[in-house]
């Protein structure tokens, strides 16, 4: 649903949090402002449908948090990646792979070898 | 995380949600300004980003899982919010739910109790009970020292065995206190077997079991320490006399041990010392002396199974040649549950399936009549639920609106029920399973246990689901359209069945509180005595035999004894009987003298002191009471009882006949009215009585002793009396005769408590009946009742009609009822005792207490009915 109005496939954005979160503990703010600096605004994240999958997460035990204090001496909540998160970012990456790799060869094809 | 963790924490969750949310909200907002927005402009920017921070926090909740629960928490508030605004209604299924419970819940923990309670030791599961069998296994047996041995030493399947003879009476002597207690003979293996420690000094040593009457060890029980050597370690080493030989304390039971049988142990001796704790074999621990019990450990590995078909090869040789009613078998069951020497397991069980039984059953009623009385409440309900339906409302929602509330009411209930188990477990336990007929302590351990609680909270989940389901069916049928249309016609039928209902509980109801009047009517009657009168007399048992005494010794100490009594203030007469207890007595044989043997017939027989009529205040017909002439050397004399004079002597007199009693001539010397025992069930008992004194070999004898006042406050006294003529002669089961005559009808006590609070119950779920009954049919015609009033009906004539409705229904079930009372009372008649001079009265008082009950159940919904506003009443519909 969410992901749908973004314009991912279904279960990207879960992917693509995983990932960020990999490089270290993150706040949500922060997740939000790297997905988009770094896919250079192609990947628009509706920041409404961040918080709900990291939750989701959180729950399904792939994320932990902590509460930290932050350079601004606010404290805000920080996750990071379960051991059993980094198992799941590494699968799905794989697969993810594989089929970036097969509809990319697909799309090669040219007309006149498909018949 | 966990859910329930969750739930706990919900208020920190929604606080850290809202800060997460905010924190994002600001550092947006922050970077906008740097970006040069105005704070205002960069909050309105940063809040459109995010899309509402309300839905992205309902959102979180969602995908953290907890919803469904945070939902039916809202659900159950809801519930217990309508239940507090009806407190009737919840008061009166609570106490209905709760009632049925603790019915079923008492079954369970005396079933728990009587079969499946392990022992409080080490390993409980792996001790195994090895017990001789009697003819063809069906009666339990006893095993004598050399039987023991034998199994012990060649049982393979078992780590261990021991021998107990658990029911000595022990007459102990020391700190200046001398009493019979109930001692334990052991092995020295016992206490290492079931893995105890000693909570002062130590238990017996190998060594100290080896050798016939040479060491003279103790162990006290915790209580014993505590009571007579106010739990002073120097009770180590102390001095004890038990049945006149010195023993001396070598260690303490721990606390929580009571020995392994229902009579609690208050000190233990060698297995060695068994001579001093028995007195009726000339050799306690010779082959023909059969007193000790069995109970072994399996070794690692070995089963249950494996020890039993062991033990079936490892019979003792000198079995095979038993004649009948000695051991020829064996058999292996684990220990637990209540081991009571005395009792087989199969008429416990019995009793404890009917009790279930009886408590299964009326927790069913209790619910199917909490339906009716939830479904008389949904019923101003019905469009509203059919409509919701009909209209497609989701299924499962409407169906936990309808389930919540019942299943609330039934844990509530469950809560209750174990509470009212305690009680009634408590009562029981204090009337009939604290003490033995003859006033021995006894110790079921009635504490719930976890197993019983979860049973208990699996029967309530049932109840509650079952409650619910039958209203939910309803509301829920398959075709709400259906329903819908023939909306009244459909629901018409069910007053009538609910009037049926109603009216067969109101019968239970009659029918439960006649029997249950009758059974304690009865119980008092037998105690209070027919021909002769209980309520002055002391009784105590004087056993000189338990000290060796010689004949003459102990004959000349009772003379002196009785004589003291007699001249003590307040006591008015003396009596004794040499066997059985007082009242009771034994049986023996009886015969004219040219009678063929064949003719004579088993007749009650008790062997009476001087006075003992006199003392019982049993009327003599004709003839004298015993004296002191008559002794050994005079001629033998009886007097018989009215009965037995009628039915050898009809027409004549017996004055001056001869009976044969057990063979020997008696001359009768007088006639004795009856006193009435037996229950409605069986015959009157006639009864021979033999002088005391004419039998030289009776050494102990049962006192009975006529006081003024209260018995019971005369015990002591009496007691002090009898240990000044000798200190050492032990006295026991000091009790009082109407305590004894209980004792006698505790079968038809313990029934008649049952049936009274089946009795309570049904009296509650009869009114309950009739109420939901009532308001269900006033609900439903409430159109004809506005109609009724509106063409100038008063209020009075509605609510007489309701009423009457109501107890015509009462008179119908009473009716009945009354015919299945006396059904049930001649069914019972082998409980009840006396005449049943009463039993007319007894049917009319509970036809009248369920009458009064239906009446006020009545009331209620009639009230309501007659005070309907005909206008709105007509504008229902």
């Amino acid at each position: 649903m969410a992901a749908e109005k973004s314009g991912l496939p279904q279960g990207t954005l879960d992917l693509l949090i995983l990932k960020v979160v990999a490089l270290g503990p993150v706040h949500g703010y922060a997740i939000a402002q790297r997905l988009q600096q770094v896919s250079r605004d192609v990947v628009q994240v509706p920041q409404g449908s961040l918080y709900p999958a990291l939750h989701r997460l959180e729950n399904r035990g792939l994320l932990a948090a902590d509460w930290k204090e932050t350079e601004t001496g606010r404290e805000a909540k920080f996750y990071r990646l379960t051991r059993k998160g980094r198992a799941q970012l590494e699968d799905e990456a794989a697969s993810w792979q594989r089929l970036a790799e097969a509809v990319a060869a697909i799309l090669k094809l040219s007309e006149g070898s498909a018949g | 995380m966990n859910w329930w963790l969750r739930l706990l924490r919900r208020s920190r969750l929604e606080e850290q949600l809202d800060r997460e949310v905010s924190d994002h909200l600001e550092r947006h907002a922050a970077d906008l300004i740097a970006r040069s927005y105005t704070p205002a402009e960069a909050r309105r920017l940063a809040r459109l980003a995010l899309g509402g921070p309300e839905q992205v926090k309902e959102q979180c909740r969602d995908a953290q899982g907890t919803r469904w629960l945070e939902d039916l928490w809202q659900d159950l508030r809801y519930a217990l919010r309508t239940l507090r605004k009806k407190p009737g209604f919840t008061i009166t299924a609570l106490l209905t739910l709760g009632l049925g419970t603790g019915a079923v819940s008492t079954a369970f923990t005396l079933a728990n109790t009587l079969f499946l309670r392990e022992l409080p030791v080490d390993r409980p599961e792996r001790l195994l009970v090895v017990q001789a069998t009697r003819r063809h296994g069906q009666r339990p047996g006893w095993v004598s020292y050399p039987d023991y041995v034998h199994f012990r030493d060649h049982a393979r399947a078992l780590q261990s065995l021991a021998a107990h003879y658990s029911t000595a009476p022990l007459f102990v002597t020391a700190n200046n206190q001398s009493k019979e207690l109930n001692g334990a003979v052991v092995s020295a293996n016992f206490f290492p077997l079931l893995g105890l420690q000693p909570s002062l000094g130590r238990f017996f040593r190998p060594d100290e079991d080896a050798v016939p009457d040479r060491d003279r060890v103790a162990v006290l029980s915790d209580s014993l320490w505590r009571n007579w050597f106010g739990a002073s370690p120097s009770a180590l080493g102390a001095s004890l006399k038990i049945n006149g030989v010195s023993f001396t304390v070598i260690g303490v039971a721990p606390a929580t041990f009571r020995g392994v049988t229902v009579s609690p142990n208050e000190l233990y001796i060698p297995l060695m010392m068994a001579g001093a704790g028995y007195r009726w074999c000339t050799d306690s621990l010779a082959a023909d002396c059969t007193i000790l019990e069995m109970i072994g450990r399996l070794s690692e590995g070995r089963s249950v199974e494996e020890s039993r078909a062991e033990a079936a090869t490892l019979l003792p040789p000198s079995w095979a040649a038993a004649p009948e009613g000695e051991n020829t078998g064996v058999t292996v069951f684990r220990a637990r549950g209540a081991l009571h020497p005395d009792l087989t397991r199969g008429e416990q069980i019995r009793f404890v399936e009917v009790l279930s039984a009886v408590a299964a059953a009326l927790l069913l009623v209790c619910c199917v009549n909490l339906a009716g009385l939830l479904l008389a409440r949904h019923s101003a309900r019905t469009r509203e639920f059919a409509i919701r339906a009909s209209l497609g409302a989701a299924s499962p929602r409407l169906m936990r609106h309808l389930m919540i509330e019942p299943v609330l009411l039934a844990a509530g209930g469950g809560g209750l029920g174990l509470l009212f188990s305690l009680f009634l477990t408590g009562a029981l336990n204090t009337a009939f399973y604290s003490f033995d007929v003859e006033g021995h302590p006894l110790f079921y351990d009635f504490a719930p246990e976890p197993r019983v609680i979860l049973w208990v909270a699996a029967i309530t989940i049932c109840a509650g689901f079952l409650t619910a389901f039958i209203p939910a069916l309803r509301f829920l049928g398959a075709d709400a359209a259906e329903f819908l249309k023939r909306e009244s016609s459909a629901i018409s039928a069910r007053p009538r069945l609910g009037r049926w209902l109603a009216a067969a509980q109101a019968a239970a109801a009659v029918a439960l509180v006649a029997v249950a009047g009758l059974l304690l009517a009865s119980a008092r009657s037998l105690v209070s005595g027919t021909n002769f009168e209980a309520s002055h007399i002391a009784l105590m048992r004087l056993r000189p035999r338990l000290l060796k005494y010689p004949a003459a010794r102990a004959q000349a100490f009772l003379h002196r004894a009785i004589e003291r009594l007699q001249s003590t203030p307040g006591v008015e007469s003396v009596s004794m009987v040499g066997n059985g207890a007082v009242v009771v007595g034994g049986g023996a044989p009886v015969a004219l003298p040219r009678w063929p043997a064949t003719q004579s017939f088993e007749c009650g027989y008790i062997e009476i002191g001087p006075r003992y009529f006199e003392t019982l205040r049993t009327p003599l017909l004709s003839g004298r009471e015993f004296d002191l002439h008559d002794t050994a050397q005079s001629p033998p004399v009886a007097i018989v009882s009215q009965a037995l004079s009628q039915r050898l002597w009809a027409g004549g007199t017996a004055m001056g006949a001869t009976l044969l009693v057990d063979g020997r001539p008696h001359r009768v010397v007088g006639v004795a009215a009856d006193i009435a025992l037996q229950s409605r069930g069986e015959p009157l008992q006639p009864y021979v009585y033999v002088p005391f004194w004419q039998n030289p070999l009776q050494l102990d004898a049962r006192l009975a002793v006529r006081v003024a006042g209260d018995p019971a406050a005369m015990l002591a006294v009496l007691a002090r009396q009898v240990n000044a003529v000798d200190p050492d002669v032990p006295i026991a089961e000091t009790i009082t005769l109407p305590f004894q005559m209980a004792g006698a009808v505790r079968s038809g006590r313990v029934t008649g408590s049952f049936v009274s609070y089946a009795a309570v119950l049904a009296i509650l779920l009869s009114g309950i009946g009739l109420y939901g009954t009532l308001a269900f049919s006033v609900s439903r015609r409430g159109r004809e009742i506005g109609i009724r009033l509106a063409v100038g009906a008063r209020p009075g004539e509605v609510l007489s009609m309701v009423v009457r409705e109501g107890m015509t229904i009462i008179a119908a079930g009473a009716g009945v009822g009354i015919v299945l009372a006396f059904a049930a009372t001649r069914a019972i008649r082998h409980l009840l005792y006396g005449s049943g001079s009463a039993e007319a009265q007894t049917y009319a008082a509970a036809a009248l207490m369920v009458a009064c009950v239906g009446l006020l159940a009545a009331w209620f919904p009639a009230r309501r009915a007659s005070r309907v506003a005909p206008v709105s009443a007509l504008r229902q519909e």
